[in-house]
């Protein structure tokens, strides 16, 4: 993807393309594979690549999930929910991993596989229909759309049909707001969709890059009281003299206003240090994001790019600072600030940030935001102290914001990409029945302003289709391949009339390609390796290969071509081809440097990927914890009715204090170092959804502490965002003992 | 000053409707033409009502969608329901959600109007019940030529939530704003009143609850939440 963006020509880019085009092409005779250093690592990058898309994927769905769970399971556990509505959500909660299957019938997939293929590669429907739907559809079908139409996040063809979809819809935007100043605020079809491209691959690869240090730094800096607001600062004041058993002095009023407090010397005397920090701290985010220019992945800057445009077209005189403002309102407003505030949902953290670190974010952000809106008039007075930080720094942020928009075009290499998936036969999408049908479905309901035309395709295949299907209930959903293709467009196999290049470059880009393939396969120490190349030699030593009879045609194949294009008078034998033989030397040379690239892009991607995983194991184990829960109420109230289960008592499972420290159950001990050996804990379960803990010394056979545990507790505490649990010697984390109890005690039916 | 109890006041909202504005016109009683996006401000202003001082800490949110995600912020300030209305929250964990709340939207977005729902579904979820001190802002009166919900409309929908109050403002002409918070303060010294006997009749039942008397911030809902945690909530034996 990034060949056609790094600031090359468009007439070389589009050269490029179509060699890859070729390549790509003639790649399919599959006769001819490379096994060298560069064909694997960049088949390993292809394979990380999709499975980022696909676990990314997994977790938008899991979040949705966890998302409706966290609502239902505070009803549960406030006793309002009703027994039909318990088992409703006990079915949402079976079969969450979706089953492989098929279409009911051939017909049906041809249909559909005409249908999706329109969807993907005329990208205007999708948009059209975007701006049809409620709020209340939008979400489900933004999720088809950018995990699954789009799905392949790194597949440049998807990602500029993508774009080219954002582009038609963010156009209606601009065309239809009345005023710029509401442009791109409200939550909007477009609002909601740049939101949720910013959550693919490449925007989270950013974030993890780029801010997840100055985060974390942060967030370690657990006592760092960095509240600049004076009547917080006041009431802080206040309540530590009260806790610490202290009387207030008599000039001290226990409530004051917001005027009275920001007089008080002693606050004013707090806050001054912290302003600067706090300038200190946001100067260090603006570096990182500032020189993070070129990690800025290509889709949102280019979407920058299409608001810089946009916004220029309607508003001819408009300043550069009204520019930057509605590009801030994209990058800062709906990308970096909403990672900075919560950024355990971006997974830049582990565990919910403390209150001061957070607090502390939210300051971070705000100044942020407000650099970028220049706001002339500071709303909250406190804020205005900060002043000077927005001044020193609205140049450079707009001076980046404008950079941002420097990106290049991908019209040119979308019609070739275009191209390249007409030449494939085998284009697929890797779909759900229910996607299918719900985006049929809103098709269906909106056909009459999306097909209007009744000799478009669009119409004659909805007419065909029929009516939609309704939403299969989960556990007979299926996931399916569902191959693409078009009825009406016929694959390309005439090149030279498709890109319309004459029949001397097709043989110079197939002797450039053959040559560059031959190269790659030759032992690298062999003599005809030595520049300058002689690629008469090359041809030679290939056609003369023993017991290899790919290479053998290769190099006859070379041979054919270097004469042809000698009588065309393209190249010239007596300059050694040197035309011919400068293009392959740079092309070696660049293979060399996509090897170290996709090596370097791995190593990034792992990590990505190790992210993304990790957060879908918590996703997955809070579905878990539900799950359990669930189970354990109706099992109660089922036990109500009929005769009282026999429980059996588990446990109690043994753990060193040292385990629970590794597992992070254990957040905070107060038991010296040298005694920690010593101590174990025992969890035992006597009856479901009811725990005991432990805490012993060795060598005493009584406990010294006991912990009662309702798992209706720990789920409120959770729900609360009460993370610790106090033991009196260590504090527990809430979340992690739920994950350990879990795995320990899971019964087949409740705990 | 007389000691007054503070009250906590959550504007809430689809962005772009005006809760900035209405609650600058309130606090400051300026009007502010510019667009700037919030992410989390927050004021206090004393306002007499009855006779009484009554002191509001304001916090205008974000309303932009993303800034509320379901595990960042703590779940009892989550907003999330099945449908897609989020808004950003206060995440700071001591501060129980608010003890009123403003659901503003502008009368010339449908959409806005339709966010409301989902925003009160989770008030009623978060408090656990739907006696939340509440008013319903159809803001940007002004604009009587754009307007997209009809009075009308809305005053059936509020009134069928449990007769939510409505009103319609113009921060811009600084349009029934006073009324609005207001209305807002009597439903929560209401509320407050009202707990005050409950609390009363539980301690003439259980004796009192001892330890420090309340905090400011403990009110509505948490004395509840302390009873019960008494009484089964994790516990904890020396032994
Ligand atoms: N005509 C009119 N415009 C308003 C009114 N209230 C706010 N606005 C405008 O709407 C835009 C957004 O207002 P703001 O308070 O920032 O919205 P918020 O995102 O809900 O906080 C600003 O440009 C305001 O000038 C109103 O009552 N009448
Ligand atoms: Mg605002």
């Amino acid at each position: 993807m990034a060949s056609s963006h790094d600031g090359r020509s468009a007439r070389q880019s589009k050269r490029l393309s179509v060699t890859a085009l070729y390549l790509s092409m003639s790649n399919k005779e599959r006769d001819f594979e490379i096994e060298d250093e560069l064909a694997r690592a960049q088949k390993n990058l292809r394979e990380l690549k999709s499975k980022i898309s696909s676990q990314s994927k997994k977790n938008f769905v899991l979040e949705k999930d966890v998302r409706y769970l966290d609502s239902r399971i505070a009803l549960l556990i406030q006793n309002r929910m009703a027994l039909e509505e318990q088992n409703e959500v006990a079915n949402h909660l079976d079969e969450v991993e979706i089953q492989e299957g098929d279409f009911p019938n051939d017909d049906k997939t041809q249909k559909y596989g005409n249908l999706f293929f329109l969807l993907q590669s005329e990208p205007r429907h999708i948009a059209h229909l975007c701006r049809l739907v409620t709020m209340a559809e939008i979400d489900s079908l933004l999720q088809t759309v950018m995990f699954t139409i789009y799905g392949n996040q790194y597949e440049s063809r998807e990602e500029h049909l993508l774009l080219t979809m954002f582009q038609s819809v963010l156009t209606y935007q601009f065309d239809n707001t009345p005023d710029y100043s509401s442009l791109l605020r409200a939550n909007t079809p477009v609002s909601r969709m740049m939101t949720t491209y910013t959550r693919r691959g490449p925007g989270q690869s950013y974030l993890k890059v780029v801010l997840a240090n100055r985060i974390n730094t942060l967030i370690e800096m657990k006592d760092m009281d960095l509240e600049i607001n004076p009547l917080k600062v006041y009431e802080r004041m206040i309540e530590k003299i009260e806790s610490s058993g202290g009387t207030l002095p008599p000039d001290m009023p226990k409530s004051v206003t917001a005027e009275q407090a920001a007089a008080n010397e002693q606050v004013q005397k707090l806050i001054e240090p912290r302003l600067s920090t706090l300038m200190e701290i946001a100067n260090g985010f603006l570096t990182t994001i500032i020189d993070g220019l070129e990690e800025t992945p290509y889709g949102i800057r280019w979407i920058c790019k299409q608001i810089r445009s946009l916004s220029k077209r309607k508003y001819p005189e408009a300043q550069d600072q009204v520019i930057c403002t509605l590009i801030g309102g994209f990058f800062f407003l709906r990308f970096i600030n909403p990672a900075i505030v919560t950024p355990r949902s971006y997974m830049l953290i582990d565990g919910n940030p403390a209150e001061h670190p957070r607090r502390a974010l939210t300051l971070i952000a705000k100044m942020l935001q407000n650099i970028a809106n220049k706001p002339s008039y500071a709303k909250e007075p406190y804020m205005a102290k900060l002043q000077p930080f927005i001044h020193q720094n609205k140049e450079r942020v707009n001076k980046f914001l404008l950079d941002l928009c420097e990106v290049q075009d991908f019209y040119e290499s979308l019609e070739m990409d275009n191209y390249v998936a007409l030449s494939k036969k085998d284009l697929e999408l890797s779909i759900t029945l229910n996607e299918v049908y719900s985006t049929h479905a809103l098709l269906e309901k909106h056909s009459t302003e999306l097909a209007k035309d009744e000799s478009s395709h669009l119409y004659t295949l909805l007419k065909e289709l029929g009516s939609a299907p309704p939403q299969l209930p989960r556990k007979e959903n299926r996931a399916i391949n569902l191959p693409l293709f078009s009825r009406w467009e016929t694959a390309v196999d005439d090149l030279t009339a498709a890109l319309d290049i004459t029949q001397e470059e097709v043989f110079f880009m197939e002797a450039k390609a053959t040559f560059v393939k031959i190269m790659r396969l030759l032992p690298h120490n062999s003599v005809v390796m030595r520049r300058p190349l002689r690629l008469d030699r090359i041809a030679e030593a290939a056609a003369t290969t023993r017991n290899d009879s790919m290479m053998v045609r290769k190099g006859i194949r070379c041979m054919e071509l270097l004469s042809q294009l000698q009588e065309l008078g393209v190249v010239d034998k007596s300059d050694g081809f040197g035309l011919l033989r400068e293009e392959i030397e740079q092309e070696l040379m660049h293979l060399g440097s996509l090897k170290e690239k996709a090596l370097r892009e791995t190593v990034k991607l792992d990590e990505v990927l190790r992210t993304i995983r990790d957060h879908n194991g918590y996703l997955v184990g809070q579905l878990e914890t539900y799950k359990s829960y669930l189970h354990n109420v109706r099992s109660q109230s089922e036990g109500k009715q009929r005769k009282q289960q026999k429980h059996q008592v588990l446990g109690p499972y043994k753990f060193t204090h040292q385990q629970l420290e590794k597992e992070g159950v254990i957040q905070k001990s107060n038991v010296p170092e040298n005694r920690r050996a010593n101590i174990f804990f025992n969890f035992t379960s006597p009856l479901p959804g009811t725990f005991v803990i432990s805490l012993h010394y060795k060598g005493r056979n009584k406990g010294l502490l006991e912990l009662d545990l309702k798992l209706d507790d720990l789920l409120e505490m959770q729900k609360a965002g009460q993370e610790d649990l106090d033991l009196e010697y260590v504090q527990i984390n809430v979340n992690r003992v739920l994950v350990l109890l879990n795995k320990r005690f899971s019964r087949k039916k409740g705990w | 000053m007389a000691q007054s109890q503070v009250y906590q006041v959550v504007v809430l909202g689809a962005g772009g409707v005006g809760k900035s504005c209405l609650t600058a016109q309130f606090v400051q009683g300026v009007w502010i033409e510019s667009y700037d996006p919030t992410i989390e401000d927050s004021y206090t202003k004393q306002i007499p009502i009855d006779g009484r001082q009554c002191m509001l800490e304001i916090l205008d949110t974000a309303g932009t969608e993303q800034f509320s995600s379901s595990e960042s912020t703590p779940a009892s300030c989550r907003s999330i329901g099945p449908t897609p209305t989020q808004t950003y929250q206060p995440t700071d964990t001591t501060t129980p959600i608010g003890h009123g709340f403003l659901l503003v939207f502008s009368i010339t977005s449908k959409n806005s109007f339709n966010e409301l729902k989902a925003l009160r579904d989770t008030i009623i979820q978060i408090k656990g019940t739907d006696q939340v001190p509440m008013v319903i802002v159809g803001n940007k009166c002004d604009l009587a030529e754009e307007r997209a919900v009809s009075r009308a409309h809305a005053f059936a929908v509020s009134h069928s939530w449990n007769k939510t109050h409505y009103y319609e403002t113009s921060a811009r002409s600084r349009l029934n704003i006073d009324q609005v918070f207001t209305d807002l303060c009597r439903q929560m010294l209401q509320a407050d009143a009202e707990q005050d006997r409950f609390m009363q009749a539980q301690e003439a039942v259980y004796g009192p609850l001892g330890g420090k008397s309340t905090s400011k911030r403990d009110l509505y809902g948490r004395h509840r939440r302390r009873r019960r945690r008494r009484d089964n909530g994790p516990r904890c034996v020396i032994l």
